[in-house]
């Protein structure tokens, strides 16, 4: 068994180029999702500023449009899904009791695929112009016809890159989940953020799919000339529609799940109570997923499906609440007669509550069909979306980070920077946000960038605009506050905050590379909880101790992105007429393309043909580190 | 029994369930191909109604469809509740949406 070949350990960046290790990849996760968010953020921050006067000239009316697609599209695909993924790439191994995820390549893989498309979703700024068509890119507007910058080329070329890194994601999540669980842990005893993602890692299965073939068709008829979309030659511009949505209703509730996860973890700790109704928040997390499949048309009641179709996804969409109203009532029974602690995970955590509460109530407004005649493209819906997104599950992120923070880097996050965080990012957002309800009721649309004066929007949009940099005050401190933590020593203890339930608080913080020495045995729901209440120190072993199987560190995850990336780029420019014939030779003759998949096949070929066995940690080792599992 | 063991048990189970030698699998690919033959002639000997070739296809279809996934992908074998969980709940969001779209996209 123990037949151990030395294997190549990379030092520094190189170290970090080729991890494999679910940890060290969540912490890419986090850097890059941090990046992406930051970025957004400043994109967020100029709109409210064009928007604090009536006829402001603070940037034009293009850069406007470009800032509104690119702050949607940065902030969902690039800014919230990557931090989710560094949340469940760091805990959920460390939940089931297990060493690493299904496959740790393809876990590397998809970190790079997603980084790579997002730079180049990005590198539109300095080249040539951002998408500029909203984040939904509906077309016709997205089409060549109507948007000839090569914008939109790389919101179709970006997201598909990008995209692919999250459907692996995805994918090697469910593997995860369904294999690896430590023994005596059943699927009713998984804790509550595994099955959030779980459930979202399914809903990823099956959701990204649409988007992919509707990028891929819009990229054809953009840069190919296919007529998929174009209504001059039969196509059908509503059919975008019905592909983008059928992937971007579930898409939100992607987004939403694992926040739900984050806070029926945090509760409970904080509470010093099991979480209230677990089967049934399992069954409303199922429902909801299910459900988010069905309802994708009520962000189209007013294309005219027709009033039959209106109707019954008006209440398919009403039903949606009953799920979720589940979720609410068993957070705050769960809370009800616990021992709270207002740690400011928590304080994000039971914010949380009524700012979604808000955030659903308008949703069940807009879901009925007569109404949203009313609200649609106004800034009611983009109040409404906003309340989910950034208040409830922004909020959830930063409940699930500062909470994991010291599992993930070794060291807690200063509370009074963190409480301050939390206050100045819960009293920005509701300033910025309310106000926008009544906004759209007084008829401010959508997507203008710039209103005239004397309408009774300016009070109203000042207030918003103080509110978003309140918010972003926020985000800064909670920045400082992780600089400032990185400074410190590490060393806090495996469970710091002294009340932890699940399995990844029995393990060192951060837990070594192979999580645990001994797979732990579980003998119940919250199964360190369980343990802690029989008065044992540790998890019992499920197996004795023997030489750890580790996957080897490899480059080819990152090369094979840069493949893609290059490949995307110069599919992109096949077209361009270029003014340089060198240019125009490599680009127009589809060389580029052809050398970025090379590049990518090359690894792929190179990854197979290479039988790569990994390497072992042996018991000497383990017992030299006297690291307790 | 620990759940080690029983695991270990499981394991066995579903160990032996993959091998159960050669002789299925080789009844199992001749029907798939008479099932194509059948497919194929259908269409080749011309003088069939049409709208029965067309019935016909699909009924073949549907018969090949469960074979390949039964045998083939296993799914018929102990231990597979997952995938074909997922494979359902995938046909049945694919199809609502294929079929809702494309009805009010062109009828």
């Amino acid at each position: 068994m123990a037949h151990a070949h030395s294997v190549k350990r990379h030092k520094g960046l190189m170290d970090w180029l080729t991890t494999v290790d679910h940890k060290k990849i969540a912490i890419l996760y986090l850097l890059a999702g941090g990046l992406f968010f930051g970025i957004g953020g400043i994109e967020a921050i100029l709109i409210r500023l064009q928007l604090i006067k009536p006829m402001n000239d603070f940037v034009s009316a293009q850069t406007f449009n470009e800032l509104i697609t690119m702050h949607g599209t940065t902030m969902i695909f690039l800014g919230v899904m990557p931090v989710i993924f560094a949340l469940m790439n760091a805990v959920i191994p460390l939940q089931i009791g297990a060493r690493d995820v299904a496959f740790p390549f393809l876990n590397s893989l998809g970190f790079w695929t997603f980084l790579f498309g997002g730079l180049l979703l990005n590198l539109s700024w300095i080249m040539g112009g951002a998408p500029d068509a909203g984040w939904t890119a509906y077309t016709p507007l997205s089409t060549h016809t109507y948007s000839t910058t090569h914008g939109v080329d790389f919101y179709t070329v970006g997201l598909q890159i990008a995209g692919l890194g999250t459907l692996i994601g995805g994918i090697n999540f469910l593997a995860t989940i369904i294999t690896m669980r430590a023994p005596g842990m059943s699927f009713m005893r998984m804790p509550m953020f595994t099955w959030t993602s779980f459930i979202t890692s399914a809903m990823i299965l099956f959701a990204f799919p649409a988007v992919t073939v509707g990028l891929v068709l819009l990229s054809f008829d953009r840069i190919l000339g296919a007529n998929f979309f174009e209504v001059a030659n039969g196509g059908n511009p509503v059919l975008w529609q019905h592909i983008f949505w059928i992937f971007g209703h579930p898409e939100v509730y992607i987004l939403i799940l694992p926040a739900f996860g984050v806070i029926s973890e945090v509760i409970p700790t904080f509470s010093r109570k099991r979480l209230f109704g677990y089967s049934s928040m399992v069954f409303a997390t199922i429902l909801i997923a299910f459900l988010g499949f069905m309802v994708w048309a009520h962000h189209m009641f007013t294309t005219g499906l027709g009033p039959v179709a209106n109707a019954l996804f008006s209440i398919a969409t009403m039903l949606i609440a009953v799920p979720t109203g589940i979720k609410i009532f068993n957070w705050l029974f769960t809370m009800w007669g616990g021992q709270i602690r207002f740690t400011s995970p928590n304080l994000f955590a039971i914010g949380f509550i009524p700012t979604f509460v808000m955030g659903g109530v308008t949703g069940v407004m807009l879901a009925s069909a007569p109404a949203d005649y009313q609200f649609h493209d106004t800034y009611f819906v983009v109040a409404h979306f906003h309340y989910v997104i950034v208040g409830a599950l922004v909020s959830g992120i930063l409940a699930g980070l500062h909470y994991w923070w010291p599992k993930m880097f070794g060291r807690m996050l200063n509370e009074t920077l963190g409480k301050l965080s939390f206050w100045f990012f819960i009293i920005g957002f509701h300033l910025t946000f309310f106000v926008q309800h009544f906004l759209g009721l007084m008829g401010m649309q959508r997507r203008v960038f710039t209103y005239l004066p004397n309408q009774n929007f300016d009070t109203l949009n000042l207030i918003s605009t103080i509110g978003a940099i309140t918010m972003g005050i926020g985000v800064i401190f909670f920045l400082i506050n992780a600089i400032v933590t990185a400074t410190k020593p590490k060393g806090v203890a495996n469970d710091p905050w002294e009340d932890g339930r699940t399995l990844e608080w029995a393990i060192p913080s951060p837990p070594p590379e192979y999580n645990f020495k001994q797979i732990p045995l579980v003998r119940g729901i919250d199964a360190y909880w369980k343990e802690k209440m029989a008065g044992n120190k540790e998890m019992t072993p499920a197996e004795p101790i023997g030489p750890i199987h580790m996957p080897s560190p490899t480059i080819l995850p990152f090369v094979m992105s840069v493949g893609i990336f290059i490949a995307g780029l110069g599919f992109m420019f096949s077209k361009e007429s270029f003014s340089n014939s060198f240019m125009s030779l490599i680009f127009n003759n589809w060389i580029v393309v052809i050398i970025g998949l090379v590049i990518t096949f090359g690894s792929m070929l190179l990854r197979s043909l290479y039988d790569d066995h990994g390497w072992h940690i042996e018991v000497e080792e383990l017992e030299e580190e006297g690291v307790k599992a | 029994m620990t759940t080690a063991d029983r695991q270990a048990s499981r394991d066995v189970v579903k160990h032996s369930a993959r091998h159960e030698g050669p002789q299925k699998h080789i009844i199992v690919f001749i029907f798939s191909i008479i099932l194509t033959a059948i497919a194929f002639a259908a269409v080749a000997a011309g003088g069939v109604n049409p709208a029965f070739t067309v019935i016909l296809l699909l009924a073949m279809a549907v018969l090949q469809v469960f074979v390949q996934m039964g045998y083939w992908m296993h799914l018929k074998d102990r231990g597979h509740m997952m995938p074909i969980l997922f494979m359902v709940g995938g046909f049945f969001i694919a199809g609502t949406a294929i079929v809702m779209a494309l009805y009010w996209v062109w009828w």
